[in-house]
């Protein structure tokens, strides 16, 4: 369900100008289904700049830990990556069931560092929302349900100002994997 | 029989000080309390800085771990560049990549950094037993 008081469009405008101004690129060659290793080039350190700066923007925790590790960690040695460093068919299974067709190509036998050229801008605004739709139904200093949009992006309680505090992006993809499992049993 | 993995990374100074001078987390998150100290009593901090940053994006070459959005600033973590006796770099995994370097039965490794004021460089070479073909 969608709680939060900023919209999909206001992030990824968002995101738009935080690749623009880390990587220098012409805003009108980030398109959603752009990948922003293959199609924009970033690296290493231009994703930890991106992710900085949405952090900054939002007020916001992005995750610290990949998908593909908290699958390790919830059920198990070898349920996400297999000896040979490659993705396992569950572990497809659950990735397609996030990413949908954004990340179509994904393989069972693909290499585990072939994953993140799959990465793209509208992935990325998913996960920023997810985030922000993590928004509790009232603020937990006055207990009014009146969140606002400050300058667009800071979610705040527009009857005493406190900014909204949301869930860590490590704790929404385990709760996800949660429901999932139980809807599914894919382990 | 043995299994080499190799990897190689050069981080431009200017663009790793953009990073680095810009957000006051970055260091925290990507090096360990260790490798601030080390780095901290150096003339130039931030050239030995990019040097451990270099050694961190080559392992995770070497490895097979891809870098992305989410998770990124951990793995850094993850893996700690520290100085052995002579002064020589020696690498250690702990979480994901020590993980990783567990399932591709890794049993040794080395790392060689070298640094200008422009770039640093760092190459890693992991070297794992082949259980399938030994």
């Amino acid at each position: 369900m969608n709680k939060s008081v900023i919209t999909e469009e206001t992030v990824l405008q968002e995101l738009k100008k935080a690749i623009v101004e880390t990587l220098n690129a012409d805003e009108s060659s980030i398109q959603p289904e752009s990948s922003l290793i293959n199609d924009l080039g970033a690296e290493s350190l231009d994703f930890l700049d991106i992710n900085y700066r949405l952090e900054q923007a939002f007020g916001i925790k992005m995750a610290r830990h990949f998908v593909l590790e908290h699958i390790e960690e919830m059920y198990g040695e070898g349920s996400a990556i297999d000896d040979n460093g490659q993705l396992t068919e569950k572990a497809v299974t659950l990735l397609k069931i996030r990413f949908g067709d954004k990340m179509k190509d994904l393989e069972p036998g693909m290499d585990m560092d072939e994953v993140p050229a799959l990465v793209t801008v509208q992935s990325l605004a998913e996960g920023v929302m997810d985030i922000l739709n993590s928004v509790p139904e009232s603020c937990e200093k006055c207990g009014k349900s009146d969140w606002q949009a400050e300058e667009g992006v800071r979610t705040k309680c527009g009857s005493c100002g406190e900014p909204a505090v949301f869930r860590n992006g490590d704790d929404l993809i385990k709760a996800w994997l949660t429901k999932v499992q139980e809807e599914k049993k894919i382990f | 029989m043995m299994r080499i993995y190799q990897g190689v990374d050069i981080v431009e100074i200017s663009r790793f000080n953009k990073t680095f001078l810009k957000n006051e987390r970055f260091v925290n998150d990507i090096f360990s309390e260790k490798e601030r100290t080390y780095c901290e009593t150096k003339k130039n901090p931030q050239i030995h800085f990019a040097g451990r940053f270099a050694a961190k994006e080559a392992s995770l070459k070497a490895l097979g771990i891809g870098m992305s959005g989410a998770g990124i600033d951990n793995t850094f973590r993850e893996i700690e560049v520290i100085q052995g006796k002579s002064g020589k770099p020696l690498l250690s995994f702990s979480g994901w990549p020590e993980k990783i370097s567990n399932k591709r039965n890794i049993i040794q490794f080395t790392v060689s950094i070298s640094h200008s004021d422009s770039y640093a460089v760092a190459t890693v070479i992991l070297a794992g037993q082949d259980v399938y073909n030994s």
